[in-house]
């Protein structure tokens, strides 16, 4: 007894540090996980609160790119409310101001954007009170951004595209070739579009835009540019490098979208699977 | 990443209980703000741990008698001490949150750059804060 309390003093320092770093260690792992229930992250109100007032001054510095965004996406909507008013003739205009969109736009204000690790996420200034759930898509006027991940009362996290347990559903413009979205986590301007067949006709030049098959996002959001097309597995299937359109080092403001028809095409799925 | 610093400067003491403590409590409030997890606080209860040996092999072996302070002593001293210290640091920080054995080139070169960047800062905040020999 007298050699154990002994050890245990001559040690202590070693002990201590073998609980602390296997804590760390379990945090870590951890945040490796995709779908995790973590009490470590920035979302918090202490946390989030000061990463809000660190954000409302850097803003300042940003004012001029952000309203150049701004009146740019500004006449790119006016363009196509035009356009609209001319094919739609009488009461049937009031379609677009009524309730029955099935896509939710919500804007919110980016106050933390992290983009030099493998795993990068953004926390928004909107939360749960502002009826964001997880899931949901986040856009800008560019592209896409990635999806919600945690929530709290008044701040949530986003899983950003620059992630790499990331997977999205795309499609190539034009054709109905889909493969999925990933990054592997060396440059913030590229991404890789995977598991394309042999068959499909892409060449460089070609728009990469969002897929019908998912639901957090709605289809024809453009993503990318293709950059560069290489043949893998024996030549049996394409790796495309694609040239994303937003910059993802640069995020102000961002569109929370929310699908109405989400769960009802949840059900659907589900019941196929079943059956 | 200065808040290596703390650690590299908190005094030499033989309550190291204490200091693991704080190390690990400092990291985990890095690791909510930047969502990486306990990657911060693994980096820093590790340099905490080995400080120690490092200042047995900067100042050699009667470090502890000469009762000095890590700011007073040369600047040639400081600056190899903070080099091993955060190396030791990013090395630990970069493999946590890389988290991959296929990115061992990433790995090296987030640490290199980030590295020489926190050396450069924390050097320039020394000798700010260092007291002036009268």
């Amino acid at each position: 007894m007298q050699h154990i309390i002994n050890f245990l003093i001559k040690y202590r320092n070693l002990l201590l540090y073998l609980i602390l770093f296997s804590v760390a260690l379990v945090f870590t792992i951890q945040s490796h996980e995709y779908q995790r229930t973590m009490f470590i992250h920035s979302t918090g109100n202490v946390t989030g609160a000061l990463l809000e007032k660190r954000n409302t001054f850097y803003e300042y510095f940003d004012l001029d790119q952000q309203n150049e965004y701004l009146s740019s996406e500004n006449a790119r909507l006016r363009m196509r409310l035009l356009a609209l008013g001319d094919t739609l003739l009488g009461s049937e205009t009031t379609l677009i101001f009524s309730d029955s969109l099935p896509y939710k736009v919500i804007p919110a204000r980016v106050i933390k954007n992290g983009y030099d690790k493998l795993d990068n996420f953004i926390t928004l200034d909107i939360g749960s009170n502002q009826d964001i759930e997880p899931d949901m898509g986040v856009i800008t006027s560019n592209g896409l951004v990635g999806i919600i991940d945690v929530t709290s009362a008044d701040y949530s996290r986003v899983i950003s595209i620059l992630n790499s347990e990331m997977s999205l559903n795309a499609q190539i413009k034009g054709t109905s070739t889909i493969g999925s979205l990933t990054w592997d986590g060396s440059d913030p301007y590229i991404m890789n579009l995977i598991d394309v067949p042999r068959r499909a006709i892409v060449s460089k030049g070609d728009t990469i835009i969002t897929g019908y098959q998912s639901t957090t996002f709605p289809p024809d959001i453009e993503i990318g540019v293709v950059e560069n097309v290489v043949l893998v597995d024996n030549g049996s299937r394409y790796d495309i490098q694609v040239r994303l359109l937003n910059n993802m080092t640069d995020l102000g403001y961002v569109y929370v979208i929310k699908n109405r028809d989400k769960e009802a095409i949840q059900i659907i799925d589900t019941l196929q699977i079943n059956e | 990443m200065i808040y290596v610093l703390f650690i590299f400067l908190y005094p030499f003491e033989n309550n190291r209980l204490l200091f693991l403590i704080l190390a690990f409590l400092l990291g985990l409030v890095m690791d909510t703000f930047q969502d990486t997890g306990g990657a911060h606080a693994a980096a820093s209860v590790t340099l905490t741990f080995v400080r120690p040996y490092l200042l047995k092999l900067v100042y050699g072996e009667s470090y502890k008698m000469k009762n000095i302070k890590v700011l007073t002593t040369g600047i040639d001293r400081i600056f190899l001490l903070l080099l091993l210290c955060i190396v030791i640091h990013h090395l630990m920080f970069y493999s946590l949150v890389i988290f991959n054995s296929s990115q061992l080139f990433q790995l090296l070169k987030m640490t290199l750059s980030v590295g020489l960047a926190t050396i450069l800062v924390s050097m320039t905040i020394i000798l700010l804060i260092k007291p002036r020999r009268s």
